[in-house]
Parts: C-alpha cells; sequence; structure tokens
C-alpha cells in the first residue's frame, strides 16, 4: 500500500495583521521582487497572482483549500494559480520549477520533501520572487505557514488520558493508529503516543499499527479486537484511520455511545465531526480550520509584498469535543 | 496407435484426489502452514471473531479479483478497478446518503457506474484494440478526476438502509461474503461448464487461432471488461456502506495492485491462457491471512512491508514452479 498523506497538523494562528502594514523594515522578501505590478495602497508592492502549490490533490482538504483560498485572493483582485502534483515529488519539483521560469510573483509551497524544496526555493528569490514554505521552514524562503504537527497529537493524547482516567481508573487497553511513513505522521504519532503514555501509564497499549486511511484503519482495528476484545481506546494519526477503527468496533457490537470506548484522530475531517457532535464514542478531534489555513495563503505572500515585518503565519489547531457545538458546525461549514 | 506416452500418463496418476489441487495450487501448502504458525503465535488466529474479519476484508478483494482474473486469462488487464471502486462508492453514497434512495437504487447507480468504465475499457481494447495495460492505466487516472471532480468532499451518513448491504448477515455469515462466494462459484462454472468459459482460455493461448476457430474474440473480454468494472464498483458500494462514507481521493488507492496480486498469487500468468478460480480464492486468502496475523502479531510497520514483500515473492515462485494449470 502507498498510503496517502494527509493535511498538515496545526497549531496557534500567531499573527496575520491586516496585510497592507507600513512597515517595511526587515521584510523578508528580496527587494526587487516581480510580484509587483505596481505599489500597493499601503505601500510596498502588490502582487499580480499566486501559485498554491499543494501536492496532496487526492485530499478532501485540497479542494476546499482551493476553493477558499481562491475566493479569500479573489476579493484581494488576486488570480490563484494551483498545480497538480498528485502527490509525487518530482511532479512537484516540474511544476515548480515551471512556475519559477514563468516567474509566478508568489508561490506558496507545501513541499514534499523538504530539502529537495531549498534549491527551488532559492532558484525562486534570486528571480526575485516570492516564496512561501507551507508547513514548515526552508532556509531559503520570504515567509512560511507553520503548524505543529506534533500538537495536535498531543492535544488528542492529553485528552484521551484524562479521559481514561477519569472513566476507567487509569485502566484499560489502547490501540494506535500510526504513521510512520512521513515527517508529520511521525510527528503527530510521537505528541500522540508520547502525551497518552505519560499522563496515563497504567493503560496497557496493545497495538501501534500503521493505517492513515479508513479501509486499513477498520481492517487493523479488526484484527486487534480479534486478540483484544476488550479494547477501550482507539487514537488515529488521521481521522480517517480513526473512523475506520470507529466502525470496526461498532461492528463487533459496541453501542454508539458505549461509555467505556474512547475514539479520537487528527484533521477534522467531515465524518469524524459529525461522529463527534452526535454524541458517539468518537469523542475528540484535533481539528484544523481550512478557514485559517486559506486566509494565510493569501495573507502571507501578501504581507511578504508588503513589506510586513514579520510575515510568517502560524495556524492554530484545537480539539473538537462533543460540547464543541458551535465549533463543529463552523467547521462543517466551511468544508461544505 | 493405443501406446500411452508415460510422459503424460504419470502426472494424471500421481495427480490423483487432493495431490493435484495441491501441485496445481502450491499456495495450499503456504497456507497450510502459514495457518497454525499463526495461531501458535498468536492465539487468536482461528478464533471465529478473526476469521469472520479476515473473510470480511477479504470478500470486496475476492469479488473484484474473479471476473479480474477471468480477463488476465483472456489476455487482458484492468488496471482502473481501484478508481472504479472509489467511484462506485461515491455514486452509491451519493444516491443514498444525499438523495435518500433506496439501498436496491443507490447499488443500481453504482453498477450502472462500473459498466460505463468497464464498457469503455472493452471498446477501447477489445474493438479499437488499443493496449489494455495504456488503456486502463490511463483510466485509472481519469475515473479517479472524475470521482474527485464530482464528489471533492468526503460523503458521510448513508442512513441504516444502505448500512445493510455491508452489515447484514445471511446465515451467520456477513453478506459481503456471501456475495464474495457467489461471485466465485459463479466464476468457476463459468469457467468449467460454459462454451464461453472454454473461451475465455482459448482467447488467452492464442487470439487469432480462437478467431479462426469461430469464437468472438471480441465479444467475451468486452463482457469481462464490463463485469470486472460493475464488480469493482459492487465492492466499492459494499466499502461505502461498512465505512458509511467514501473520499473520492483516497477510497480505493492502490487496490488495483493488491487484487492484481492475489490473482497472480493465485497462478494466473499474465500473458493468459491458464487460471483457476480456486488458485485466485487461495490467493485472496493468503494476502488476507498474511495481513491479518502479522497485525495480531504486532509486527512493526517496516517489518510487516518486509515480511509482506517475501512473502509474496515466495508465493509468487511457488505459482511459477508448479505446472500450468488450463482449467
Amino acid at each position: 500500500m502507498t498510503p496517502p498523506p494527509y493535511p498538515a497538523s496545526r497549531r496557534h494562528f500567531l499573527t496575520l495583521s491586516a496585510a497592507t502594514a507600513l512597515a517595511a523594515a526587515g521584510c523578508s522578501a528580496p527587494p526587487d521582487t516581480a510580484a509587483s505590478a505596481g505599489p500597493a495602497p499601503s505601500g510596498g508592492t502588490r502582487l499580480t497572482k499566486i501559485g498554491l502549490d499543494y501536492p496532496f490533490t487526492q485530499l478532501p482538504l485540497y479542494s476546499t483549500l482551493v476553493k477558499l483560498s481562491a475566493a479569500r485572493a479573489k476579493r484581494h483582485g488576486i488570480p490563484l494559480l494551483t498545480t497538480s502534483d498528485n502527490a509525487s515529488a518530482d511532479t512537484q519539483a516540474s511544476n515548480l520549477t515551471t512556475w519559477i521560469a514563468r516567474k509566478v510573483p508568489a508561490i506558496v509551497s507545501f513541499p514534499m520533501v523538504f530539502e529537495a524544496a531549498e534549491p527551488l526555493a532559492k532558484a525562486a528569490l534570486d528571480a526575485g520572487l516570492i516564496w512561501v514554505t507551507y508547513g514548515g521552514s526552508l532556509q531559503h524562503q520570504s515567509a512560511d505557514i507553520r503548524f505543529s504537527f506534533r500538537e495536535g497529537g498531543t492535544l488528542l493524547g492529553e485528552a484521551a488520558a484524562q479521559w481514561a482516567q477519569e472513566h476507567l481508573g487509569g485502566k484499560g487497553k489502547i490501540a494506535f493508529l500510526t504513521d510512520n511513513t512521513i515527517e508529520l505522521g511521525r510527528e503527530r504519532t510521537k505528541g500522540m503516543i508520547d502525551a497518552f503514555t505519560e499522563a496515563a501509564p497504567g493503560v496497557d497499549v496493545v497495538a501501534r499499527e500503521q493505517a492513515i486511511d479508513p479501509d486499513t484503519g477498520l481492517s487493523k482495528t479488526r484484527a486487534i479486537l480479534a486478540k483484544h476484545p476488550d479494547l477501550n481506546l482507539v487514537l488515529g494519526v488521521t481521522d480517517a484511520a480513526a473512523y475506520g477503527g470507529f466502525k470496526a468496533l461498532q461492528q463487533t457490537g459496541r453501542a454508539k455511545d458505549d461509555a467505556k470506548t474512547f475514539v479520537g484522530g487528527q484533521d477534522g475531517s467531515a465524518p469524524s465531526l459529525l461522529a463527534v457532535k452526535q454524541g458517539t464514542f468518537y469523542r475528540a478531534s484535533a481539528a484544523l480550520a481550512p478557514k485559517d489555513i486559506a486566509a494565510a495563503i493569501v495573507d502571507v505572500p501578501r504581507a511578504v509584498a508588503a513589506g510586513e515585518a514579520d510575515p510568517s503565519a502560524e495556524v492554530p489547531i484545537t480539539l473538537v469535543r462533543h460540547a464543541d457545538t458551535a465549533r463543529i458546525d463552523a467547521l462543517l461549514a466551511q468544508n461544505a | 496407435m493405443t501406446t500411452a506416452d508415460p510422459a503424460l500418463t504419470r502426472p494424471r496418476l500421481i495427480a490423483t484426489g487432493g495431490l493435484t489441487a495441491v501441485r496445481r495450487n502450491p499456495l495450499l501448502v503456504v497456507l497450510v502452514v502459514m495457518v497454525p504458525v499463526f495461531q501458535l503465535t498468536t492465539g487468536s488466529f482461528l478464533d471465529p471473531a478473526n476469521l469472520s474479519g479476515i473473510a470480511t476484508d477479504a470478500a470486496t478483494l475476492a469479488i473484484v479479483a474473479v471476473p479480474l482474473a477471468l480477463l488476465v486469462i483472456s489476455g487482458y488487464l484492468d488496471l482502473s478497478v481501484g478508481s472504479t471502486l472509489a467511484l462506485g462508492g461515491l455514486v452509491a453514497g451519493w444516491l443514498a446518503g444525499q438523495h435518500h434512495q433506496s439501498p436496491a437504487i443507490a447499488l443500481l447507480g453504482a453498477l450502472a457506474a462500473g459498466a460505463v468504465v468497464g464498457a469503455v475499457n472493452g471498446f477501447l481494447c477489445c474493438h479499437l484494440g488499443l493496449s489494455a495495460f495504456i488503456v486502463t492505466l490511463g483510466m485509472l487516472t481519469a475515473v479517479r478526476g472524475l470521482a474527485q471532480q464530482l464528489f471533492p468532499l468526503p460523503l458521510s451518513g448513508f442512513g441504516s438502509g444502505f448500512a445493510w448491504i455491508g452489515g447484514a448477515r445471511v446465515a451467520g455469515l456477513a453478506a459481503p461474503v456471501v456475495i464474495a462466494a457467489l461471485v466465485l462459484v459463479a466464476g468457476a462454472l463459468f469457467l468449467a461448464l460454459t462454451p464461453a468459459g472454454r473461451h475465455v482460455f482459448a482467447i488467452g493461448v492464442n487470439r487469432e487461432a480462437a478467431h479462426l476457430s469461430g469464437i468472438h474474440i471480441r465479444r467475451t473480454p468486452f463482457a469481462l471488461f464490463v463485469a470486472t468494472g460493475v464488480a469493482a464498483a459492487l465492492a466499492g458500494a459494499i466499502k461505502a456502506s461498512v465505512l458509511d462514507s467514501a473520499v473520492a481521493g483516497t477510497s480505493g488507492a492502490g487496490f488495483e495492485l493488491t487484487v492484481l496480486t492475489a490473482v497472480l498469487l493465485g497462478g494466473v500468468a499474465l500473458t493468459g491462457g491458464t487460471g483457476s478460480i480456486l488458485g485466485v480464492l487461495l490467493g485472496v486468502l493468503f494476502l488476507g491471512g498474511l495481513q491479518n496475523g502479522l497485525t495480531l502479531l504486532n509486527v512493526p510497520t517496516f517489518w510487516q512491508q518486509m515480511a509482506q514483500g517475501v512473502a509474496l515473492v515466495a508465493g509468487a515462485a511457488l505459482a511459477y514452479a508448479a505446472p500450468r494449470t488450463g482449467r
């Protein structure tokens, strides 16, 4: 199986003030930015285009991000370009090279291989373009949009551990659905497992299985349940995998609202959010807000072009539980 | 001339009873070794709940593997089944969840979508003579793109009626397992008892000779392409029902390689002309059992991948060493 990666985990959205701030000092964009089509009203330069290079086109988040980012860019009169990388690092490199050659003024790129993106980012800067790194940082860049991959896992692990202490007396059995194939998966996995095992050391970890999609989550959890029918908790590195675990538990006869069962995942995907909202034993999701990400995709390159002192952004992630109805509704609306 | 050639009669003498099946299906030996090893090491491999889980997981694989095996025996190939599976699941889920159609209508919608994909594949490969490898590889991408364009967001909440397809129990067995059993029996009977089944072998062995013998060398493979598309869409609907959700970008991703692996492990030659449904069943059970056993053993991820790879190569070597079976 070549499992598809999943969207980045995201943390606190620190600074995205009005993108047309006057301050130019400390701007990380090159002074001869080709992005400009004329001065912005507040100083700096005005972008004529933004290129969004999000390689994981197979993910539902891709469509949502493109839709929300395009709408936000349009409000500023900026067309949004997109690549079609199909989760291929080679295709991504090729597309980015084309954009740099065509002098797309601002590129927001989520590198599949950060090391491989470094020379491309340098080439973009050398060509006078704006390069915004999505999901991490590069040595050569104008700014970045950061997410704490580990933070989402930690939030989920802590919440599950607290639940185990309160409802299982600190005992029970847990299975982790993990990902060790890409960096953000490893970060999420580590955050989730470390936080849980530290806060609930009495709970027996019976399995750590690679699973990021619902199918694999379902079959792995089924197998785990055959050996441990009294399994209490399933935590997923993605909501998709956790949802598979959720279904496996239900198919073994577990009531949807079983008081001794906890399933949780990461991403804030719609099926999981609905399950949380309905009060099932799918009790938590470390959720991202697509609107926040889309805002960063448009506003960070604009801030660079405008010459802001600190144009980078850190996107928040929040743990969503059954009581957070308004938050769930807002996230579902963004995904609609 | 009535003198029998010893070289021809000896294998017949040896190949009586179960020994024939073992010789022709070396995976049987692998399974006979694998099952007790997993039971002894895990203590729960043969538990009814676990066997039921393996059977349910393997059911969708078997449903697609049977018509695909027939297609491969006839000398063709369909690499688009993973995307067709996704499209089928999405169409069924969309009809059941968003349009509140009955499970039967939802299922029929999925099957129709699969039939269209299969018909396009069949027309291009059988009637226009294009390479099945290239055509279905292209369709793998095109159908995935179509599914993502039509259903960019995940679908979920298909209702309790639709859940019946994947969750109902018939005579104590999960509905997908019963469907898979029916497909396996139908495939075996088709190959063994019908003229069209014999034509499948004849076309796979030598298309030109089959044509000269009066066999419709286009009609049968075309029908098999359609059947494969329908089966993939059915598998997609079952998966959507079991998971109560479907995602265009990831549903069935990589499924085409898994199902092709099961078919080839089962002794079906990629060059066409040989193979059996029993072999396909063994290939499906081998893959399902291996995956399940390694999970039960809590084998770390990368070791699991290595073990699966080694097992697949070993299984393929055994299948290669076995005598070729025409039927």
